[in-house]
């Protein structure tokens, strides 16, 4: 039950969103699915007097433009999972909306740019849009602006959205086929993620890795990204330059999240065999391909 | 198996064997209404002119109250009443305590259904609203603003116990509820003599009932006749009536109690929670229907099964157990009037049951801490029990250099050993342990896994085998309390020829009224079709206890079969004056009533009922002209008075199973996996098979999720953590393996039909199970895990700290 009144608007399209926050920016709220927002409002923790609903805002669905795939900020997992071109050009997504638990029912209701927003450390989008690469697109009071995805994440349950601005959509690099690996470690179907890792690799037709890109999720406060260029470019993807390369994540690690469902403690032993299973995954999935 | 088919020859000479009912795996009676969504749930109930409450709790584990004000909240237009503590406390009672821990040597907590004075946990209601919406009543009870003064917050027991440690209840000067003991104090000279003595502790972890269904109340004051009507989600009508009457000073006979559907309980539902009292209160100022609707966060807050268990264990190198010493400390959080204390009574009488342990010995201290209070919650008390014997158990066995289910089958109280009493005095009516055993090691191919097991081990990979006996003791009786050994049943038939069962069981949703129906259709010769069976309304209804303790099939079924059976033999005496034969020829089938074999000597079941009405002075002149009978079922073997050691016999039946849980654990990230799960159960006579099989799995579902994650989380300042099903985790279905059944019957001697309960079964051998499979699994890692949940930070924390 929401306690108290108040005003639901569905804007047209992104601009419309825009001006209705201009109206009360500060007593507005956001809402992609509402798989988080409308629990914080029954619950009481949030008590917003407008709602801008942007499910009518034509902000949806992913397509193929020119160099890169757009994915709509209210692009539900299932609008991932159901896209063709995002299973070829971004199969780490593809990975990531596999995995997402809660039946259809969350599958066809929370969103992208919704998970982006809220910017909670335990999430799998957030990482994961990091590791593709991808600029998101912002509309706001003074126009469009468009930023990599990681500088969205300002701290734990804090965007770096600003008051009055709008999630438009995400522009992913077609990359070459680089090698995918996605893992995530939960307590039990019901959990979010305690630890994600997300890799994408390539390697030489001699089987040495010619790129590595390793971005851990609901392990820190924001989505950390681990260089591993040092320890596994010129590498064969052995047991040795893997260990080398979840020594990193591990150490990589400083201030680790804690949460009800885990503690900071148990991410940090946990993150090193998570990122370690993630590249392994990547180049097996690279040789595969090849 | 001798002993059922006699049975089925003497249960009932009416219907032969292949026409039994009683047997079969029928679907739920009403199960279509579930599925179309027409059950009426309470949640379902509107009334006209109905308000909506909403309850103010206090932020603070341990605060006294300085002042409440209610004037922002009153002033909101949508708002009908506010009532706070002080004020209830002029209006009512305290709540009558369900079992007084007063009664056997404890402390007497005063419990209003508002707090006054102080709180004692994060979450006590300390004030109420109701308003023309829910979200009025929220919002309105946002504005109620409460001013504490912060005491200093204890949350462990043991901690509770010391000296200096701050008081909940200043008048007891201890924050000890209640203590005791159960057994033979003789470990020492016992252990004297044994080759070995072990000891040790397990930990149980702070979990809750969670059903899906919150608690929830739709109370009405007609207040020009004076009377009390209140829909609720309740497990126990009758004595909820009872306590009703005696805290808020409405004659018993005025209030009338309704238990629509409920939609599980698993204890959260037992009578005589606060919320009972303060909404009918909320709907006596109100003047008009008041709705209460629990939200998720406070359905959590009842707590069970945090529990340290210390253990001394006296054996011999055979692995035969000589004395156990158990002394369980359980902190059941604030004092309540509910029956939550009495799970940690009826863990000290459980533990050790089953094995043929003469020497075992039981103390328990009950502590009350600024966490919330225990709420009964299923299987009452008897996982601790069963998870500290099968640690026991287990490491018995290791020090032997033993199979543990060699250990157990060493140990078992033997077939042939029935009635067998337990130390704690516990009469154990039948049983056959080592069978279960049996069933159990077979259907999962033991031998063959203990071979698997060292090939993954050679290959680093970890899998374990962990076997969990639990007996279940079933259909409590309470001297002095609203919980008895028996219930009662109305069974009556109309002209034309169709039953209702008026019983004072209920059912949670499991089922118990199916099963009933077709105790009742067996005797009465008529089809499920033509038996309605009304349960949960104190108008309508005998006096009854309700659902609890696996009672309904023993008691209220069976006292409904009495009643059919006293209308068959009036159905019969009729029918024969129509046949012009004796009343010993006639046999009740298919709807007719006639002389077996004989086609042309028949009669529809119906016309002999219509005659019963309409021709009272011509066929009916044998019996008393009615189709009506009520009866009660008393099982003979409860003893109330005790014995020269003290010890009373409080439970009918005794069922048993033995689970073995197959689980492999990541030892890089501590998560376990259950690959299988096995049950063999023994529930005696089964009503109906595909109802038993349903309370097994979800009762073994319930204690696998329990032990992997299921936990409730206090922060260090008393403020519960957990606050919904994203933190407090339920395992969902692709956490648990498809749950293997098994089962055997051995019948009670003394139950009507050779039933035993089923509705707590599962739970505790499914949690002993996967905790010892779960140490099985890392015992090459020297890893010792003696605490629930075997989450995955514990599990790797575990390994991390194990010796190398």
């Amino acid at each position: 039950v929401i306690a108290d009144p108040l005003d639901l608007r569905f804007p047209a399209d992104a601009d419309e969103a825009v001006a209705l926050l201009a109206e009360d920016p500060d007593g507005s709220r956001v809402l992609g699915g509402g798989t988080w927002v409308v629990p914080e409002m029954s619950r009481g923790v949030s008590r917003p007097r407008l709602i801008v609903d942007l499910r009518r805002a034509g902000l949806g669905g992913v397509r193929v433009a020119g160099d890169h795939l757009h994915i709509g900020a209210t692009a539900t997992y299932a609008d991932l999972l159901g896209s063709d071109a995002l299973a070829r050009a971004v199969p780490l997504l593809r990975l990531v909306a596999q995995g997402i638990t809660g039946g259809w029912a969350i599958r066809n209701q929370g969103t992208v740019g919704g998970s982006v927003a809220a910017a909670r450390p335990q999430s799998d989008v957030p990482a994961a849009l990091v590791a593709s690469g991808a600029q998101a697109v912002v509309a706001g009071p003074s126009g469009r602006r468009s930023a990599p995805v990681a500088t969205l994440f300002r701290a734990a349950m804090c965007s770096a959205l600003e008051p009055g601005e709008v999630l438009v959509g995400f522009d992913v690099p077609i990359a070459p086929r680089w090698g995918a690996g996605y893992v995530k470690l939960k307590r039990g179907a019901g959990s979010w993620p305690i630890a994600t890792a997300a890799a994408l690799v390539d390697v030489d037709v001699d089987g040495r890795c010619t790129h590595a890109t390793l971005v851990l999720g609901a392990v820190s406060a924001t989505p950390l990204v681990v260089e591993l260029h040092a320890v596994l470019v010129g590498e064969r993807a052995d047991p040795p330059a893997l260990a080398a390369a979840a020594q990193r994540a591990a150490a990589a690690l400083t201030d680790p999240w804690s949460d009800a469902l885990a503690p900071g403690s148990y991410r940090a032993a946990v993150v090193g065999p998570i990122a370690r299973r993630a590249l392994q995954m990547a180049f097996d999935d690279i040789r595969e391909a090849r | 198996m001798d002993a059922i088919a006699c049975r089925s020859v003497s249960t009932s000479a009416t219907i032969p064997p292949e026409e039994r009912l009683v047997g079969q795996g029928i679907r739920k009676h009403d199960g279509d209404e579930y599925l179309t969504g027409r059950a009426t749930f309470t949640g379902d109930i509107a009334l006209p002119g109905m308000a909506h409450a909403a309850i103010v709790r206090s932020p603070h584990a341990h605060a006294r109250i300085v002042d409440i004000d209610t004037t922002a909240a009153q002033a909101r237009p949508a708002v009908v009443t506010v009532l706070t503590g002080a004020q209830a406390a002029q209006l009512t009672d305290e709540i009558p305590h369900s079992l007084d821990p007063a009664g056997l040597g404890g402390n007497h907590a005063v419990v209003r259904c508002l707090a006054v004075g102080k709180v004692v946990y994060a979450g006590e209601p300390v004030a109420a609203v109701v308003a023309q919406t829910p979200g009025d009543a929220l919002a309105a009870a946002a504005d109620v603003v409460v001013r504490y003064e912060p005491l200093p917050v204890v949350l462990d027991a043991e901690a509770a116990l010391a000296d200096d440690a701050p008081l909940l209840d200043e008048s007891w000067g201890t924050n000890l509820i209640i203590g005791g003991e159960v057994g033979p104090d003789d470990f020492g000279a016992v252990a004297a003599s044994a080759a070995h003595v072990l000891d040790g502790e397990v930990r149980g972890h702070r979990g809750n009932a969670a059903p899906i269904e919150t608690r929830t109340h739709v109370a009405d004051w007609d207040a020009r006749a004076g009377r009390l009507t209140l829909h609720a989600t309740t497990q126990n009508p009758h004595p909820l009536r009872s306590t009703l009457a005696a805290s808020l000073r409405v004659p018993e006979q005025r209030i009338h109690v309704i238990a629509p559907r409920i939609g599980g309980s698993f204890g959260l539902k037992m009578y005589g929670n606060r919320e009972d009292f303060l909404i009918c209160l909320l709907a006596m100022r109100a003047g008009r229907p008041v709705k209460w609707v629990e939200d998720r966060a406070s359905s959590l807050l009842p707590g069970t099964r945090d529990q340290i268990l210390r253990y001394r264990v006296a054996f011999d190198d055979d692995g035969r157990l000589r004395a156990l010493d158990v002394h369980a400390i359980s902190n059941h959080g604030a004092a309540s009037p509910g029956h939550g204390w009495g799970m940690a009574y009826v863990g000290a009488l459980t533990t050790g049951a089953g094995y043929a342990l003469d020497h075992c010995h039981v103390t328990y201290q009950v502590v009350a801490t600024n966490k919330a209070p225990w709420g009964g919650t299923k299987p009452f008390g008897k996982d601790g029990a069963t998870m500290v014997m099968e640690r026991v158990i287990e490491r018995v066995a290791q020090a032997c250099g033993l199979d543990p289910a060699e250990v157990r089958r060493r140990n078992f109280v033997a077939p042939d050993a029935f009635p067998h009493v337990h130390a704690s005095g516990m009469e154990l009516d039948s049983g056959d342990y080592e069978g279960t055993l049996d069933l159990a090691l077979e259907r999962v191919g033991y031998d063959a896994l203990r071979e698997e097991q060292a090939r993954l081990r050679g290959q680093g990979r970890h899998l374990g085998i962990g076997i969990g006996f639990e007996l279940v003791p079933e259909s409590a009786d309470i001297p002095g309390a609203l919980v008895a050994g028996f219930d009662t049943s109305t069974v009556r038939m109309n002209p034309s020829g169709q039953v209702t069962v008026l019983t004072g069981v209920t059912s949670p949703g499991s089922g118990n009224d199916t099963a009933i129906s077709q105790m009742v259709a067996q005797e009465l010769g008529v089809g499920m079709g033509d038996v309605a069976i009304l349960q949960g309304d104190t108008e309508r209804c005998p006096y009854g206890f309700g659902n609890i303790s696996s009672r309904s099939i023993i008691t209220g079924g069976s006292a409904a079969v009495l009643a059919a059976r006293d209308v068959a033999a009036k159905l019969r005496t009729v029918a024969a004056a129509m046949l012009h034969t004796d009343a010993g020829e006639i046999v009740l089938r298919g709807g007719m009533a006639g002389v077996d074999g004989d086609a042309e000597r028949q009669v529809p079941i119906a016309a002999v009922a219509h005659a019963v009405f309409t021709l009272g002075y011509l066929l009916a002149l044998g019996i008393e002209p009615n189709l009506e009978s009520t009866r009660t079922f008393r099982p003979a073997n409860i003893r109330q008075i005790p014995d020269e050691q003290g010890r009373m016999q409080p439970y009918t039946t005794y069922p048993f199973a033995v689970h073995v849980s197959v689980a492999e654990v990541d030892v890089e990230t501590g998560v376990v996996a259950l690959r299988r799960h096995v049950v063999a159960h023994d529930c005696g006579t089964m009503i109906n098979p595909r109802m038993v099989d349903g309370q097994v799995t979800g009762g073994s579902v319930m204690g696998i999720s329990a032990a992997l994650g299921e936990e409730f989380v206090y922060g260090d300042d008393g403020v519960p953590i957990s606050d919904g099903f994203k933190t407090y985790l339920l395992a969902r279905a692709s956490d648990v393996p498809p749950i293997e059944l098994e089962h055997q019957v051995t019948p009670s001697p003394v139950t009507l039909l050779g039933a035993k309960g089923v509705g707590e079964a599962g739970f505790a051998g499914a949690q002993a199970a996967v905790l010892n499979a779960v140490n099985d699994a890392l015992a090459p890692l020297g890893v010792a895990l003696e605490a629930t949940p075997v989450s995955p930070p514990n599990v790797l924390a575990a390994i991390l700290e194990a010796p190398r």
